[in-house]
């Protein structure tokens, strides 16, 4: 059974997440990972082994620095500008607890606006899952797997934090 | 009234109106994807009796299946009765293809095994299997076929050049092959297809598009297509036939660049190049790693990717690739093969994503130009660049500084030869 006050902590966290996401915070967002941080969006479902599959994004630690580094750069041509983007999450589970980690499952749906380019508004229906550890008393994210809808046919450009 | 495409593709620029035109579109599906030699995918895919993959070729929608353990078929996915697909998934593994409206059932090589209450027929059974390419071909794995086998042997179309190229990539591996099976990654573009080839062997472009890569972190790209003089060795290469390189390998500063290794970490590997080919050969092949080239129409090189040009409408496409695994190395060596794929290609990559981009402001920039202002000189692109420069070996081969358009227009040149040959 998870507490109310576990449940909270959990929501506040991934809202947050969101929110530095959608709005380019780069550095706060960053700030939320742990030092083993691995994010997956598969070109299927989240299954097997992520290190045996072709992915669409499969960053270590080090990558997702790189990442974020080249979002600032002011040149990444395919966030240039940064697309206006607001995501809704929702059926937030909290499947799993242990001693010092939280397993997370939640719903989201993105709207993006692909200002770079067509200006078409792009929706990006899926379900993110997190792992969230306590360090020095407050909660950071280890992994963000995320399996998109979509995942099997193919993608519009994916340059933003998802 | 065609097009005169001879009027809207000139040796030093194009017509914009090509790229988004649906009546060129529907020409090019024709005579390019039909009536000549397209890349399919790789036997790599389909290892057991009965596995398949589809594949858009053009607008067709095919399957390529293993009929028996040495026949590669390619069918169109399309029942001979009344149109309905047989396959809707990517893959899969069947004993025979069923349709799913009137039960016909269809063998692995396309010809009709079972047709409910036959009596209905007079037709004989062998005229109802499905439409298969007419010509296939295969070289190291890499399947193509000719829709309606007008087209001449491959040997044609691919020219020494285009051999050369695959067995180049494919002798980095130790045993000389190479597996393509770990999935393909679409990359949905708005833009013409046509806008592909001449990016993925554009030299020119690297360090403006890709500079906040190359801002971010190291890459063998810095030495060979960003600045400095060794770019200045970096080759831009016109084959003919429209199959057209980027050469690196006069600028790669150390063996293993292209892997962004040292060569202590691959040690077995260097040593199984050297012992199946010696010293001399392998030493040369760490050197020179693999080709980044297009092979007309729809084939990229990427180095260690492979991906596959798809037209969709005359103003989407899809860029879909694989990440090229080597047979005979460690798990780690072709994980990492995987890594840097994810990080070069498609939509989330460091690297190709700004390409979409830059597509699709060509897409926007364009989609107003018309036809009948060729002659009114408007709506033109140049694609002139070290037209006076260019060197033509004794192969018959053009080449340049990597930064100019040679590629470009050895992709529009075999372009207009298609366009234009009297059917």
């Amino acid at each position: 059974m998870t507490s109310l006050q576990l449940k909270a902590e959990v929501e506040d966290f991934l809202y947050r997440e969101a929110r530095l996401a959608d709005e380019f915070q780069l550095d706060e967002w960053e700030a939320l990972l742990t030092d083993d941080f691995h994010y997956w969006v598969p070109a299927g479902r989240l299954e097997g082994d992520p290190s045996e599959q072709l992915a669409y994004l499969n960053d270590n630690r080090a990558r997702v620095a790189t990442r974020i580094r080249q979002l600032k750069t002011g040149k990444r041509l395919s966030q240039l500008p940064f697309s206006p983007m607001r995501r809704m999450i929702s059926n937030i589970e909290v499947v799993d607890q242990g001693d010092d980690t939280i397993s997370v499952k939640a719903n989201f749906v993105i709207y993006e606006i692909a200002a770079q380019s067509t200006g078409e508004l792009r929706i990006w229906p899926g379900q993110a899952q997190y792992r969230l550890r306590r360090v020095d008393g407050s909660l950071r994210m280890s992994s963000k797997w995320v399996e998109l809808v979509t995942a099997e046919l193919g993608q519009r450009n994916l340059t933003f934090l998802i | 009234m065609g097009i005169n495409y001879g009027q809207l593709v000139r040796g030093d620029r194009i017509h914009a109106s090509l790229l988004h035109d649906p009546e060129a579109f529907a020409d090019e599906m024709e005579r390019i994807f039909v009536n000549g030699w397209v890349f399919v995918g790789h036997e790599s895919e389909i290892k057991e009796h009965g596995d398949w993959v589809t594949r858009q070729l053009g607008t067709e929608s095919v399957i390529m299946v293993r009929e028996s353990d040495e026949s590669v078929k390619v069918l169109a996915n399309r029942c001979s009765h009344r149109g309905t697909a047989l396959c809707w998934e990517q893959r899969g593994n069947n004993s025979f293809f069923q349709c799913t409206y009137h039960n016909w059932r269809f063998g692995l090589d396309g010809s009709v095994r079972a047709i409910p209450f036959p009596d209905g027929y007079d037709t004989p059974k062998e005229d109802l299997g499905l439409d298969a390419a007419k010509r296939l071909e295969t070289h190291r794995g890499f399947v193509f076929v000719n829709l309606d086998g007008s087209a001449g042997p491959l040997a044609d179309h691919l020219g020494a050049a285009g051999y050369e190229l695959i067995d180049r990539l494919c002798d980095l591996s130790p045993t000389g092959e190479i597996d393509l099976s770990k999935g393909w990654i679409a990359h949905r573009v708005q833009s013409n297809w046509k806008l592909w080839p001449e990016s993925d062997s554009d030299g020119y472009h690297v360090g403006f598009v890709h500079a906040s890569m190359s801002e971010t972190t190291d890459t063998y790209y810095d030495e060979v297509a960003v600045g400095g003089d060794a770019v200045r060795r970096s080759r831009a290469v016109d084959y003919g036939n429209g199959h057209i390189e980027l050469d690196w390998r006069p600028s790669y500063q150390r063996q293993l660049a292209w892997l962004g290794i040292t060569r202590d970490k691959v040690e077995s590997y260097c040593e199984a190049l050297t012992e199946r080919d010696g010293t001399e050969s392998a030493e040369q092949m760490l050197w020179d790693g693999p080709p980044h080239a297009f092979l007309f129409p729809n084939l990229f090189l990427g180095e260690l990717v492979i991906a596959i040009v798809e037209p969709v409408g005359p103003g989407e496409m899809i860029h879909r690739h694989t990440s090229v695994q080597f047979e005979g190395v460690s798990e780690d060596f072709n994980r990492r093969l995987l890594r840097q794929t994810e990080a070069a290609v498609g939509p989330a990559s460091f690297i190709t994503s700004d390409d979409a981009i830059t597509a699709e402001r060509i897409q926007a920039g364009i989609s107003g130009t018309q036809r009948s202002w060729a002659d009114q000189d408007r709506g033109w692109i140049d694609l002139s660049r070290g037209l006076h420069r260019e060197q033509i070996d004794e192969t018959g081969a053009r080449s340049s500084d990597a930064s100019d358009e040679t590629t470009n227009r050895g992709f529009w040149h075999r372009y207009l030869e298609i366009m234009t040959e009297q059917v």
